[in-house]
């Protein structure tokens, strides 16, 4: 057990952090001591989906539901989108006129959130694509439908 | 290596309507590509003017990503089916 460990430990005893904080810090130190070259080939024998390129598809689903009435007429819908699609599409938000997004910026405010459109950028967008890799909704509806939102 | 649309599937069924056909997009690229070589010194002499009034980045911009977004459509499928309706779309 590191220092670093033992004083995190010490902390998480005497009531200074919570648990979920201490074993935040404590995966934190792990993942920098087994530095980044070992995270990347331990996630990659994981089969992470997050890498970059992995992904090929967003699908999303409605099927009905094992507690559906009337499985045999129930609305179905599948749709597969390319994730180079989606790439390609965000790119095309630049073209959004800056009152359009000041209108977003008012509209998010009113809504509580502080947060300016205008500062997403490139970088930013490529990397909320990689993560949409761990992303899964899963909903099922009052009427017995199952929708699902996920990366292939 | 990505390859462009070359194939599109489309198909609608509703009770007045049973429709369906495969467009091959492949056919239309060799004519697609003859319309703008004789089109290209408009095309150029346009971008040219785009360029010195300085939409030229702006007009560069669209381009590249409408035909990077043209390039990206195969695969795009959506099939919906209702309880009397089916629409179903494909680009392979």
């Amino acid at each position: 057990m590191s220092d670093n460990t033992k004083k995190i430990l010490e902390m998480l005893a005497e009531n200074k952090i919570s648990a979920d904080e201490a074993y935040r810090l404590i995966s934190a130190i792990d993942a920098g001591e087994k530095g980044p070259s070992e995270s990347s080939r331990e996630s990659q024998s994981k089969g992470d989906t997050s890498i970059k390129g992995k992904s090929k598809y967003l699908r999303v689903t409605v099927t009905p539901g094992d507690k559906h009435v009337d499985p045999q007429h129930a609305d179905r819908v599948n749709v597969r989108v390319p994730m180079s699609l989606i790439r390609a599409g965000i790119k095309l938000t630049a073209l959004i006129p800056p009152e359009a997004l000041d209108k977003a910026n008012n509209a998010l405010r009113e809504k509580g959130i502080n947060f300016d459109v205008r500062s997403i950028k490139n970088e930013d967008i490529e990397d909320l694509i990689d993560a949409l890799g761990d992303m899964q909704v899963d909903v099922e509806t009052a009427k017995g439908e199952s929708v699902k939102v996920y990366v292939e | 290596m990505s390859w462009p649309p070359m194939l599109m599937h489309i198909k609608v069924r509703n009770v007045k309507t049973n429709f369906g056909c495969w467009i091959p997009l492949f056919l239309f690229y060799p004519i697609v590509l003859a319309v703008l070589l004789v089109l290209l010194p408009f095309i150029l002499i346009g971008i040219f003017i785009a360029w010195l009034m300085g939409y030229g980045n702006w007009m560069r911009f669209i381009l590249k990503t409408s035909f990077t977004m043209f390039w990206s459509l195969r695969g795009l499928k959506v099939d919906v089916q209702g309880r009397k309706d089916i629409v179903h779309f494909s680009i392979i």
